[in-house]
């Protein structure tokens, strides 16, 4: 199928044991699922632009998941969705969508800090992933 | 209009043509988790930005605003201004 993101926001009062368990969890639950983990970033505690449940921070976990047959978004999203330590989760399709009906090859995302950032103009998942998060530390 | 004519200085308006940035820097997608180019999209009360102000294409105003919506989603840029 394609390459996926799946964004998940812990809540903060868990310890970093908890969430790196939940993380283990949802990963599992993925790769039983048909998916393959092609990266994993944390964020850490990162405060909210707006507050969920009364909170104003969350633990940001991203996970970079490639499918090739099956669909295991909906199984993962019931049961964040029953999660009561999650507090949002985000699932998106990282590969273009015009690449995809033409049936081409898919180019990975290429993020708009190429721009300002040097990155080599195809990288691969991991480098563009690794830029956003040198942004994001900056 | 009749009467004395009115002598009006004319006004210099250089219109200046905007260029749709992501064009001009041959970019085909935008990442909802980079808040610091997303954060020129929106304006100060948190709304989207309109293109006719920024001067972004109609593609990459599409793609613009589903990062900004995917952002908020997951509370990375607010809905509203608080």
């Amino acid at each position: 199928m394609g390459l996926y993101e799946l964004a998940v926001l812990f809540d903060p009062r868990l310890p970093d044991e908890e969430v790196a368990e939940l993380s283990d969890g949802v990963k599992e639950l993925l790769s039983g699922l048909g998916a393959e983990i092609v990266k994993e970033e944390s964020w850490g505690k990162k405060r909210l632009a707006y507050p969920i449940q009364k909170l104003t921070e969350a633990r940001y976990v991203f996970f970079t998941v490639k499918v090739d047959d099956g669909n295991p978004f909906p199984e993962v999203e019931k049961r964040l969705e029953q999660n009561d330590k999650v507090l949002r989760y985000l699932t998106v399709r990282l590969d273009q969508g015009r690449l995809r009906r033409r049936g081409e090859e898919v180019a990975p995302v290429v993020p708009s800090t190429a721009a300002t950032t040097p990155v080599p103009p195809v990288a691969p998942v991991g480098g563009e992933l690794a830029a956003a998060e040198q942004k994001e530390a900056s | 209009m009749r009467g004395k004519p009115i002598r009006r200085k004319k006004k210099t308006f250089i219109k200046r043509r905007k260029v749709c940035r992501f064009c001009a820097d041959k970019i085909a997608t935008v990442d909802y988790k980079d808040t610091q180019t997303l954060h020129h999209f929106i304006v100060d009360r948190a709304k989207i930005l309109p293109s006719r102000i920024s001067g972004t294409c109609a593609k990459h105003q599409r793609i613009i605003q589903q990062a900004i919506k995917r952002a908020r989603h997951i509370a990375l840029l607010p809905y509203t201004a608080d």
